[in-house]
């Protein structure tokens, strides 16, 4: 606490405007620095229980007047004409008259109404004690995570948020509200988690991020510097972070529909390297059948034969009297061949039952089956080859992000669902490979809406804003409307931060708690900055974070445009020459030119998947030998027999 | 200056407490004062004046009157004072009364206190202590305990009367006593400004009781009330049909027992469909060798100090803004 600042005002009380507990009011000069956000301290003037009383408050509210009675009494002595007024030898006494909510009150006991006395600017040393961040920015017990710069009056104050309270297990989750296009909602999560990875404490233990990358390419140049301001330099200094991109960032994407490249606005060559494809088989998604089947696809009959196949049919020797052969399904093809194997055995016998199944329910769970892997093609394959992320292998301070921008919802859905899923099985299982993990999810408007049908996506997100934080699984969430969006997944976020936002959305309900001039401020706000709030703050905190130190989606895009279709030789090309550089089109072009286009990309997504240490090698060998048609050799000619030399019959 | 009839405040009652323990049976009054707090002021009259300006009073219009017009004043004072009974003593009337004076100086266009002299407030309790024997004791070291002046609202007249146990005369006698006071306080302020020379003062009332002030040229007085009118026949007629914008001739004022001072009306406002005395102005003024032209640029500062109005204030025509911002000063720090 500076005792040596000058005051910047005086408080005030009357009994139409009193003040209370966690409320009062103080006037100060014209041109002081004060303004809506600023926190300011109250010295008392009278010790309670020996001690002087110190009030932090943030001022809510602003009142500016004259001592004029009637706006016509300004009008009268200008006669109307408002060119004149400027002519008054004099201005009127005017007034700058403000309401702060009070931030804390030490002594905290007894809790008493405000006391008159001299207000002062909040110096850094106040702001952390009005946050209450002094309880985790101890020595030995130091949990806080830079989110940005308090500034006022001269004061700049980092505000930290407490890593129990962001990441668990006291709270957790974070949401972020602002409209599109001003650069908020991304670059606050991208900040954050560079903030979070630096500052994370050791001793809390491993950390990682999976991002879904929903909408253009903002995601996809994690790994890639951006432009750093000077200003957004010192911010970065203050605050503790290097300015770096990220060092560890994997990317995730499935294939195009076709399957010769990936599906990604990263798919330029010059970045493949990071850039594993997310491919998945008849395994891994019939598990999650339920997400991509309506309600009126899976009825209970249905449902009992999704998980007749899945325990009995999938990966397992399947025989049955009625079958022309034995069975082993690991593929969509499989499936399909044992469908029709069951269907054909069903008609031999003209039954209309198999195994308690009718044959209606056969026919619909195959049609509704055998469709997911067209519905979601690029992501499914029929051959079943699996490549995913590296569960178990999770690394520290990693940032996985799986790219689903360029698909269809379904395999939007799928892709959330699954993966969500198994995170949460492996964090269970305490054996994903980092303790803690985030999630990021924009677009929460669209995949956890407060109305509208109960979807799969909807009731994991409330499972992990629900019960999430027991076992390190956060979600950091975005959207444009908040009040939109499912209150509980809101209502869980221990930490919320609001970007500028429409005048709409602050018209409704969720934001009556905040002054006018809080929801003017709110609708006003510059890029860079945020409302926070906080389990530790008792009113939102405006802060100015700077601009992530990673290439910005639009540069990206402009800098490594997204390659076009490709034929396939050259799509093999892309694909492995990050894996060996001297693999050529040439090489390529010879290897493949016998094979069919499933075999060749079988192989490549092979190659792919296990990074082999000779590539060449390891992509030949996984196309069956072919003899390479050879000329015949032409038949010698027999010699002409010469006639014996008694042949009478000889010519 | 800013009268008032104040109610009871903490200064009432701690002087209350002080006069009750010498005086127990006395009547202590509730709220306002029952009695009326009589004016001081001289009866309304006509008095001649010496012209200085020209043969005869008339009307002249102010040269380079603009919309625009800038003032020279830097400051403004104003005196104010308040006056309140609290207590009788078998029906002699014991009055508490508060005056203070401040000066407001203009910075950047706004108005702000005079820094090198503070504004002063001072309270005193005014008792007829010659029918009231049992306070002398009080008023003998000049000072009461708890900081309080006692003023004798009984000694004798400069011909040697007492004034009668009539309480309407000892209430006369009380409230002239705050009024000198009062103007004590002001003439302290505007001498202290006028040592300094700085930049001209606009004060609420006359200049000439003090001899400093008003041989001084940084000091404008500015009188709103016309109890005495100083012209007679044709010339008051010419005074009252002054137009806005026009001043009358410069007089001489030589009051006994004060200073003679340069003077003259003004109409900062048109009083059509208003009272003759509707934004008329008397101004008061050093002797000066160019008293024509002082008294023209001095007109023109003093219009341009009617914008802003001085509304609420119901003496708004005459008012200037500064004067009321003084007045509103006095009323918060007294």
């Amino acid at each position: 606490m500076s005792e040596a600042a000058a005051a910047l005002g005086r408080v005030v009380a009357t009994e139409r405007k009193p003040n209370t507990p966690h409320e009062f009011h103080f006037w100060t000069a014209i041109d002081s620095p004060v303004g809506i956000g600023t926190i300011v301290r109250v010295d008392g003037a009278q010790p309670v229980d020996g001690q002087i009383p110190h009030i932090y408050g943030i001022v809510v509210e602003g009142f500016s007047y004259t001592d004029l009675q009637s706006p016509m009494h300004d009008v009268l002595g200008h006669d109307g004409l408002p060119t004149t007024a400027g002519y008054a030898p004099s201005e009127r006494a005017e007034i700058r008259l403000y309401t702060a909510a009070v931030l804390r009150q030490i002594p905290e006991e007894p809790l008493q109404p405000v006391p008159m006395g001299q207000v002062f600017l909040a110096d850094e040393a106040d702001v952390q004690v009005a946050l209450r961040m002094d309880s985790y920015l101890r020595e030995g017990a130091r949990t806080g995570i830079p989110v940005g710069v308090y500034r006022a009056g001269g004061t700049d104050a980092v505000i930290y948020l407490d890593a129990d309270f962001l990441l668990g297990p006291e709270a957790a989750h974070l949401n972020i509200t602002g409209v599109s296009g001003l650069a908020t909602k991304t670059s606050a999560v991208e900040w954050l988690l560079s903030s979070l990875f630096t500052h994370f404490p050791e001793e809390k233990g491993s950390i990682a991020a999976v991002a879904f990358n929903v909408k253009g390419p903002d995601l996809c140049y994690l790994d890639q510097p951006g432009k750093v301001e000077e200003t957004d330099k010192a911010l970065y200094e203050k605050l503790g972070v290097e300015p770096n991109p990220f060092e560890h960032v994997e990317y995730f994407a499935p294939y195009t529909a076709k399957g010769l490249s990936l599906n990604t606005f990263r798919n330029n060559e010059a970045l493949l390297d990071k850039v594993r494809p997310l491919t998945w088989g008849l395994r891994e998604v019939l598990q999650f059948a339920e997400v991509l089947l309506n309600k009126d696809d899976v009825d209970a009959k249905a449902d009992a034969l999704i998980d007749f196949i899945t325990q009995n049919v999938v990966d397992k020797e399947f025989t049955d009297p009625m079958l022309s052969k034995k069975h082993r399904v690991q593929s969509f093809a499989d499936l399909e061949g044992w469908f029709r194997d069951v269907l054909q055995g069903m008609e031999k016998k003209d039954g209309e039952s198999w195994r308690t199944h009718h044959v209606a329910t056969i026919r619909k769970v195959r049609n509704r089956l055998s469709n997911i892997s067209t519905r979601c093609a690029g992501l499914v394959t029929d051959s079943g080859s699996v490549s995913d992320l590296p569960f178990g292998s999770f690394a520290d301070r990693t940032v996985y992000v799986v790219d689903v921008a360029n698909l269809e919802e379904d395999a939007q859905d799928l892709i959330f669902a699954r993966i969500v899923s198994k995170l949460r099985e492996h964090l269970e299982r305490r054996d994903l490979g980092v303790k803690h993990l985030v999630v990021f999810v924009d677009e929460l408007n669209k995949y956890a809406p407060g109305d509208g049908t109960d979807t799969y996506v909807r009731k994991m997100l409330l499972d992990i804003a629900e019960r999430g934080r027991y076992l390190g699984l956060v979600l950091f969430s975005a959207q444009q409307f908040r009040s939109q969006v499912h209150r509980r997944v809101v209502g869980n976020s221990g930490t919320s931060l609001f970007g500028r936002m429409d005048a709409d959305e602050l018209s409704t309900p969720g934001y009556a708690v905040l002054s006018p001039a809080t929801r003017t401020k709110l609708a006003t706000l510059e890029k860079g900055q945020l409302m926070i709030r906080h389990p530790h703050f008792t009113q939102p905190i405006f802060v100015r974070f700077p601009r992530p130190s990673v290439m910005q989606g639009r540069e990206g895009a402009e800098r490594y445009p997204q390659a076009s279709d490709v034929s396939l030789d050259a799509a093999v090309l892309r694909a492995l020459r990050p894996l060996d550089p001297t693999i050529t089109l040439p090489w390529v072009q010879d290897l493949i030119a016998l094979y069919t286009e499933d075999e060749i990309i079988r192989a490549r997504n092979a190659t792919l998947l296990a990074r082999p240490e000779n590539v060449k090698a390891y992509f030949s060998a996984q196309f069956r030998k072919i003899i390479p048609a050879q000329a015949a050799p032409r038949p010698l000619a027999g010699s002409i027999k010469s006639a014996p030399e008694n042949d009478p019959y000889g010519f | 200056m800013l009268v008032t009839n104040g109610g009871q405040d903490a200064a009432s009652r701690a002087a209350l407490r002080l006069l009750l323990e010498r005086l127990p049976d006395m009547s202590v009054v509730d709220g306002a004062s029952s009695m009326e707090i009589v004016s001081g002021g001289d009866p309304p009259i006509l008095r001649s004046a010496q012209l200085v300006e020209g043969g005869s009073m008339r009307a002249i219009r102010i040269p380079d009157l603009s919309r625009d017009g800038a003032s020279g004043f830097g400051a403004f004072l104003d005196g104010a004072q308040s006056v309140r009974v609290v207590a009788h003593h078998f029906g002699l009337p014991i009055l508490l009364g508060t005056v203070s004076a401040a000066i407001r100086m203009r910075v950047n266009r706004r108005l702000t206190t005079w820094g090198h002299q503070a504004p002063r407030v001072e309270r005193k309790i005014y008792a007829p202590l010659r029918y009231i024997p049992r306070l002398v004791d009080l008023a003998l070291d000049g000072t009461a305990p708890g900081g309080w002046k006692i003023v004798d609202t009984s000694t004798a007249d400069i011909n040697g009367d007492y004034p009668s146990q009539h309480p309407s005369a000892l209430l006369e006698r009380a409230t002239r006593a705050v009024d000198r006071d009062r103007e004590a306080l002001e003439d302290q302020l505007a001498e202290s400004w006028c040592a300094r020379s700085e930049s001209p003062l606009f004060v609420d009332g006359g200049i000439s009781r003090s001899a400093k002030v008003s041989a001084s040229a940084c000091a404008i007085g500015v009188i709103k009330s016309h109890r005495t009118l100083y012209v007679e026949g044709d010339a008051l007629r010419t005074v009252l049909g002054l137009e806005r914008g026009e001043r009358s001739s410069i007089f001489r004022v030589s009051p006994r027992s004060r200073n003679s001072v340069l003077s003259w009306y003004l109409r900062v406002r048109d009083a059509r469909g208003h009272d003759p005395m509707w934004g008329l102005v008397r101004v008061e003024s050093a002797e000066s060798d160019r008293s024509s032209e002082r008294a023209d640029e001095v007109s023109r500062w003093i219009i341009a100090e009617t914008s802003p109005l001085a509304l609420p204030d119901g003496r708004w025509d005459k008012m200037s803004y500064g004067i009321r911002d003084c007045e509103e000063f006095l009323r918060a720090i007294s």
